[in-house]
């Protein structure tokens, strides 16, 4: 290929072979080897799309495979490579656990840090169960004074964030004064908060304590009277109760061990998915811890000043009620204050318990949906220490890796608004889910739509809601999209048309080649880099060109690579529904389709289910 | 900015149905911005009115264009070639760039595509509410910067009314803010709720002369 293309001087490039998944870049490395820019390729995937994945004489086919790569091929223009400098120091917010020992190891691998904790001392935090594991919070904060690498604010908030990955500005108010700092990436560790689980009659009092009282009840060396039983609640309120179930099992341990009490947990579900947990359990249980479990909270009472706990048990299957000289009360684990402001002041998602970080797959353990800003520990949702440990590395591989050489090679302007015709709607910017979008001044005259080249995961879910069709997407713009539909020109009559997401419909059907599993031949699959990027309007355009039925195809709820693309590939659809009703053809020909990438028998489904309807609705 | 949306599809068809050949012609401002009349949108109901007339067996070549202004006559004439080449024009713009249209082109029959609706803002993307009724005699300053005309649903001069929700909200559409609940706690923030003890007298909507125009002074 390589002196082919030096001899010929040929000036782009259509493989027609394997599936792009695994060897566009291979491909693109020859191109650039030979001197063309990576980016003027198209691949036409006649192996696990056609030849494997149908019986018979394919050749129709394939030639129309071809067709669609060579008219892409046309248009395509060169993608330019430019290296970026990028601020190394990063910014952790939080002052306990995580966030020390977030800012320890970064510093360990040369990065510098600013430890921004809003109470007045480091450790401060409700980290006190991090005892347990032998971790002693002074000595943290004693390696962090020593640090040179970490400068530590304490009684000091964020108050604004701009900019983006490498080139985070931050304003920060310490007191009276204001700083303004600039940063390559964010840590967000700002732990949890917990509520006691007190029913509306139950008071706060000596003999109803938290955990933490408890703790301090435990290590007080001239409490005045041991409690000889001791209850604990677990699990009723709150389903989330790892960590409050590691508190319990400790305490109640201690307990026993120390004052020798009768200690009962009342429990809806013991949680014991952490390590060292189940043994935790059993060692409670073999010490004479009683375990007692009811499916509803049990009923509290005071009772002579001691209190009194009833329940129904569910292995005995009878009421008990006990009288214990302390009640210790279930504790609810929740974000800590000040989350839902941060994550508004960064503008990123919160899970549906007010925790950072969005319920996606593709973000955990610590990423969020904008490149440099991440979150760990406690902040995140209910980590056991173990958990933590593992995001406290996560952090610092991913920061290491963005941030340590102080520079990094983007693709430059895949993804750009074309000033001339960017009207300053501001859509893109509310859409985009990595915050890549602002408004700037172009050439310093009029405001238009920026798109940042470091921020950018070029998933096209700004070029398909543009109202201007001004967002320009080299490989799959509108051009690029048209010109594979035209190329099937007449002979689209009764073909179907299936946009498949890179991420998940794509390589489906590759592994529904690869197994060959056969399906219908009549699908002409087109790549897009998100579901999110599929334009009403190329839907439209695949029926005016003569298509039979139009897939739409993205990864499964909650899954998407770029956070709100499927669900707005599904609105896209259901709006196209309507379109299409509207003008006397049948709606149900476009249809959503969400899958993994492992999903090739949902692939093959999606495919008959729409060449069904087709078929029904005698295209 | 002018807030419009699409009309239904059967009377766009029917304003056409007469014709083979017609012009969809968007405008580059407020429209696209709203998702109106944009480029995008007259792909949109172009592709649509193709697959609608194919489907019928009654072919229709629907060109396309988009300029910045179909309220500049300067801008509507850039698209003039195209404009000769129809039989009609389908306009996506607001009610004043479908009549600049009509008047550059008298010969041509040129029809409204969409409705315009109010002058407003995006409360968020996708959706856009009233903001101003464009009376011409503008009574913010009484009103801490909430418009009771539109945003009242009873366009009360001196409000609130009885039916006012808890929460403030409307009692004609719970949803919705009561626009003299806002106006309250505005002038609440300002230390300036006296404004509210006084009366006004209904307003005088003579004051718009209709056709409105506006001179600026220095032109």
């Amino acid at each position: 290929m390589l002196s082919c293309i030096k001899e010929e001087n040929i000036e782009r490039v259509v493989v027609a072979a394997c599936s792009p998944e695994f060897t566009e870049h291979i491909f693109r490395e020859v191109l650039e080897k030979s001197g063309l820019n990576g980016h003027l390729l198209s691949m036409a995937n006649i192996r696990e799309q056609c030849s494997w994945a149908h019986e018979g004489d394919v050749t129709v086919k394939v030639v129309e495979l071809v067709k669609m790569a060579v008219n892409r091929v046309r248009l395509l223009l060169p993608v330019e490579e430019r290296e970026l400098p990028v601020n190394r120091k990063v910014l952790v917010v939080g002052g306990g656990f995580s966030a020390i020992n977030a800012a320890l190891q970064l510093s360990r691998v040369g990065l510098r840090t600013t430890l921004l904790e809003k109470e007045a001392v480091l450790g401060d935090g409700p980290g006190k169960l991090e005892s347990f594991y032998g971790f002693d919070p002074s000595s943290m904060i004693s390696a962090v004074e020593g640090d040179r690498n970490i400068e530590v604010l304490t009684s000091a908030q964020m108050t604004t964030v701009e900019g983006k990955i490498g080139d985070f500005n931050v304003r920060i108010r310490k007191g009276e004064e204001e700083i303004f700092l600039k940063y390559g990436a964010i840590v967000l560790a700002t732990g949890y908060q917990t509520e006691l689980a007190l029913d509306s009659g139950m008071e706060f009092s000596q003999n109803i304590v938290s955990q933490e009282q408890f703790c301090s009840m435990l290590r007080n060396p001239c409490l005045e009277t041991k409690p000889k039983s001791i209850g604990f609640m677990l699990d009723f309120s709150d389903e989330n109760s790892r960590f409050p179930t590691l508190a319990t099992l400790y305490n109640a341990l201690e307990a026993k061990r120390k004052w020798g009490s009768e200690v009962y947990v009342f429990y809806k579900s013991v949680k014991v998915d952490s390590a060292g947990m189940e043994n935790l359990y059993q060692e409670a249980r073999d010490c004479g811890v009683v375990f007692l479990k009811s499916e509803t909270s049990p009923r509290i009472t005071a009772d002579n000043g001691r209190v009194k706990i009833e329940a129904k048990d569910v292995f005995l299957g009878e009421d008990i009620t006990l009288t214990c000289d302390v009640l210790v009360a279930e504790e609810m684990y929740l974000p800590a204050e000040g989350t839902e402001k941060l994550s508004s002041l960064l503008n990123t998602r919160r899970d549906s318990r007010g925790f950072y970080q969005d319920e996606n797959v593709h973000l955990y353990p610590v990423g969020s949906e904008k490149k440099g800003i991440f979150f760990i520990g406690g902040c995140r949702g209910d980590l056991d220490l173990g958990r933590v440990l593992t995001d406290i590395s996560s952090v610092v591989i991913n920061v290491h890796e963005l941030l340590s050489s102080g520079k990094t090679v983007v693709d430059v302007e895949i993804v750009k608004a074309d000033p001339q015709k960017c009207v300053a709607c501001l859509t893109c910017i509310r859409v985009c889910p990595h915050g890549a979008i602002q408004l700037v001044r172009a050439d310093n005259s009029k405001e238009v739509a920026g798109i940042s080249d470091l921020a950018c995961y070029a998933c096209g879910i700004c070029a398909a809601i543009c109202p201007a069709k001004a967002i320009r997407f080299k490989g799959y713009g509108d051009d690029e999209i048209l010109a594979q539909i035209e190329a099937v020109g007449e002979s689209l009559n009764g073909r179907n048309v299936a946009f498949c997401c890179e991420h998940s419909a794509y390589p489906a059907a590759d592994l529904a080649g690869r197994l060959r599993l056969h399906y219908p031949e009549n699908i002409r699959v087109i790549r897009v880099p998100c579901a999110g990027q599929v334009d009403v309007f190329h839907i439209l355009k695949a029926f005016e060109k003569g298509a039979a039925a139009v897939l739409v195809m993205g990864c499964e709820d909650g899954a998407c690579h770029h956070i709100t693309g499927n669900t707005r590939a599904k609105e896209r659809v259901k709006y196209c529904n309507m379109l299409l009703k509207e003008v006397k053809v049948d709606g149900r020909l476009v249809a959503m389709f969400n899958l993994s990438p492992n999903a090739p028998h949902k692939f093959i489904r999606a495919v008959n289910e729409i060449a069904k309807i087709s078929k029904e609705s005698g295209r | 900015m002018i807030i419009a949306e699409r009309k239904p599809m059967e009377e766009i068809k029917q304003l056409i149905a007469p014709y083979k050949k017609v012009l969809v012609a968007g405008c580059g401002t407020c429209v696209t911005v709203c998702w109106a009349g944009g480029e995008k949108e007259v792909a949109m109901l172009a592709s649509q009115l193709r697959l609608a007339r194919s489907g019928e067996g009654n072919e229709i070549v629907a060109l396309e264009a988009t300029v910045e202004r179909q309220c500049e006559r300067e801008m509507v004439a850039e698209i003039k070639d195209k404009v000769a080449e129809v039989e009609a024009v389908l306009s996506l713009a607001c009610g004043s760039g479908v009549q600049t249209m009509a008047e550059m082109f008298e010969d041509k029959p040129v029809f409204p595509a969409v409705n315009t609706t109010f002058i407003g803002m995006p409360e968020k993307e996708g959706l856009w509410v009233e903001m101003c009724g464009a009376c011409g005699d503008c009574f913010l300053d009484r009103t801490g910067g909430v418009c009771p005309i539109v945003r009242c649903a009873k366009g009360l001069l001196n409000g609130p009314c009885g039916g006012t929700r808890k929460g403030g909200k409307c009692e004609i559409d719970p949803d919705k803010d009561c626009a003299w609940v806002l106006i309250y706690r505005r002038l609440e923030k300002q230390g300036r709720l006296d404004v509210m003890r006084k009366y006004y007298a209904p307003k005088n909507y003579r004051a718009v002369k209709r056709p409105g125009k506006v001179q600026a002074s220095k032109a």
